[in-house]
């Protein structure tokens, strides 16, 4: 709709008549509103941003790769792809297994099931660590077996995957679920009652259906993995070279005054959120669409 | 959307022979709440039948249960003489067309239509060749021909019911199944989709059921109507049976446009408030009955013989007719009459009228 057809309306032997949505405020406090936010988001998100980067790169291009490529550095930018290349799929699986379950069909206790995936968002992720420690460390009930096994789970990779998949895993579940609750269950029975197996009907039918969903959520979920500090800080212990991810090197190495060091690990992280910023949202319009499909049929 | 022309007799699509569906004693409770109770029904093949009632009725219940995609509490279902409980959704062979067409949207018009084939285990697979083959013939015969590389979003909501269609057909199904098909389609679409359906069917001969609450889509489309009210089945008849004998008030006032009156059947002839009507009782037992017509089958009583008088509330334009809403009675039941056009009378006057077709339900 062009502008001049929504702003002006022509009545027979009358002049035009100046005509307002009525939801639209007046020009000065329009543009009243977009400066605050604007310089609101400028403040607190631009500014840090480009800080980080420009910090980064003061003592020029040698010293930011030779930060990064330090071995600590490089061990625990290793680590940190490692625990979301193992916490990633693990809540994939989990997420869609989840909101299968919850959107699909009914059982006891789904409601129950539906509110504690959203635990993780609600408990403090220092919290998180802690229940793990509680769990496997030494002087938990579990502590001396895995002692007498030789498993280390406090302390040492499993323990960082563990806390991470806690923290992470709402993300795919909470995108897939309210998409599968609202497509239904009639594009399943329809590929049921055509003679679909079970299998068929998922990989044919329900996973293109959500797949845009899917790959939004899991890109969240790798972002949160990546960049959490407070569970893996907990049950990390923060050996260097060993059980420290991206995030607790760029704090190890702040407390120790080395900041050119810090902000060149730290710009590494906050690329990976630019980066997902932009996949997200080239996924959001072309989610949008799919979303719209839906709402059409 | 394209008009919709007649089909090419000369088409034609593959099929076993139609055969019977018989519906045994079904009860369907969901929980604690029953949603059928013992219904039973004899369907023969090819017919084309109408579960037909209000929100509620069971007729929903009843073409999942004929699916599989629901199980029944008790009863037994058979196709062609054979149990159909003990198969599965997938083993049933049935077609199914849902309200809001469950077409698969990431999927082609063709690949929508091709699913039921490529799903096949590889042994029972048709060759490709074969399954475009089918598809377009099928596409040819739902009139989307051309239309086989678009997506579900880039179809009218008549011609995705098409596809849907096309769809459950291209499996060769045993018996048709129907969730009431145009009820998400506006009204002039609704009509032409009807009178297509029903070609349809003549040409592939289908044992077909379908649902709907809408008693003009059962009437004008079903070879029998099944009238369900409450998780039974209230009649059971051809649009005729059903139109001119309903069995029930429940029936009489579902199908068509009705007026009921609370009366006394005394000897075989019929009195309203102790006054004789010159009525028959149509061999209702003696004692209080409800008296039902429909609003066009009255006529102006003029020159004093025992007639129903009732008091102008409204008149109406009702279509080719005058409708007048009359208080009838010391109760001042309200009933309403259709007449000429032309005829004009005012509020608050009298009337005197007799219906010369008439239904006596005992009470």
């Amino acid at each position: 709709m062009s502008d001049e057809a929504f702003t002006t309306a022509r009545l027979p032997g009358a002049s035009a008549i100046r005509f307002r949505p009525v939801t639209m405020e007046r020009k000065r406090v329009r543009v009243a509103l977009i400066l605050v936010s604007l310089a609101f988001l400028g403040l607190f998100l631009v500014m840090p941003v480009v800080a980080v980067f420009v910090e980064a790169f003061r003592g020029g291009m040698p010293a930011f790769a030779e930060a990064i490529f330090e071995p600590d550095a490089a061990a625990a930018i290793r680590l940190t792809l490692l625990v979301a290349a193992i916490s990633v799929p693990c809540n994939l699986v989990f997420g869609l297994a989840a909101s299968w379950a919850i959107a699909k069909f009914d059982f006891k206790g789904k409601s129950l099931l539906n509110t504690l995936i959203d635990l993780p968002f609600s408990v403090s992720p220092v919290i998180a660590g802690l229940i793990y420690i509680l769990m496997f460390g030494s002087q938990s009930l579990l502590g001396p077996w895995l002692k007498s096994e030789g498993i280390q789970v406090i302390f040492a990779v499993p323990g960082i995957v563990l806390a991470t998949i806690f923290v992470t895993f709402p993300f795919v579940a909470r995108e897939l679920i309210p998409l599968m609750e609202e497509q239904g269950r009639g594009d399943e029975e329809a590929a049921l009652s055509l003679g679909a197996s079970g299998f068929q009907v998922f990989f044919r039918v329900t996973l293109p259906n959500v797949k845009w969903a899917l790959l939004y959520g899991v890109l969240l979920c790798n972002a949160r993995a990546m960049g959490e500090f407070g569970a893996v800080s907990v049950v990390s212990g923060h050996i260097r070279g060993l059980t420290n991810t991206m995030p607790l090197h760029v704090e190890i190495l702040y407390n120790e005054y080395n900041f050119a060091a810090a902000f060149a690990v730290a710009s590494l992280l906050a690329l990976l959120a630019l980066f997902t910023l932009v996949v997200k949202s080239v996924l959001e319009w072309r989610y949008a669409d799919e979303i719209a499909a839906t709402r059409r049929h | 959307m394209n008009a919709i022309t007649p089909i090419d007799k000369g088409a034609s699509v593959a099929l076993g022979a139609p055969i019977d569906v018989t519906i045994e004693n079904v009860q369907k409770a969901f929980g604690d709440t029953p949603a059928l109770h013992g219904v039973s029904l004899d369907v023969k093949a090819g017919e084309l039948v109408a579960l037909l009632g209000p929100s509620g009725s069971g007729k929903t219940t009843l073409l999942r249960i004929l699916a599989g995609l629901d199980a029944p509490t008790a009863g037994r279902v058979l196709f062609g003489g054979d149990d159909a409980l003990g198969l599965s959704v997938q083993d049933r062979n049935v077609g199914f067309v849902f309200q809001h067409y469950a077409l698969f949207r990431h999927m082609t018009v063709f690949q929508n239509i091709a699913f039921g084939l490529t799903v096949r285990p590889r042994g029972e697979r048709p060759p490709k060749a074969e399954i475009r083959k089918r598809v377009l013939h099928l596409l040819d015969l739902v009139q989307l021909t051309g239309l086989d590389k678009r997506y579900p979003s880039q179809l009218s909501g008549g011609q995705r019911q098409r596809v849907a269609l096309a769809r459950a057909l291209a499996i060769e199904p045993r018996v048709l199944l129907l969730d009431e098909p145009f009820g998400a389609l506006d009204a002039q679409v609704r009509k032409d989709l009807r009178r297509w359906l029903r070609e349809i069917h003549d040409q592939t001969g289908h044992t077909t059921f379908f649902v709907t609450h809408d008693q003009e889509e059962a009437l004008e489309l079903a070879d029998r109507v099944v009238v369900m009210s409450k998780g039974r089945i209230e009649q059971v008849g051809t649009p005729d049976e059903i139109y001119d004998a309903p069995a029930s008030p429940f029936v009489f006032e579902f199908i068509g446009e009705s007026s009921f009156l609370p009366v006394t059947v005394l000897d075989g002839a019929v009195q309203l408030d102790g006054r004789p009507l010159d009525l028959s009782g149509l061999g209702a037992p003696s004692g209080t009955a409800t008296l039902g017509f429909r609003p066009h089958d009255v006529s102006i009583v003029e020159d004093g013989s025992p007639a129903i008088t009732g008091t102008i509330v409204t008149e109406r334009r009702h279509g080719g007719a005058r409708r007048l809403e009359l208080e009838v009675g010391a109760d001042k039941h309200r009933v309403e009459i259709d007449m000429p056009v032309d005829h004009s009378r005012l509020a608050g006057n009298q009337i005197a009228f007799r219906p010369h077709r008439w239904r006596i339900f005992p009470r």
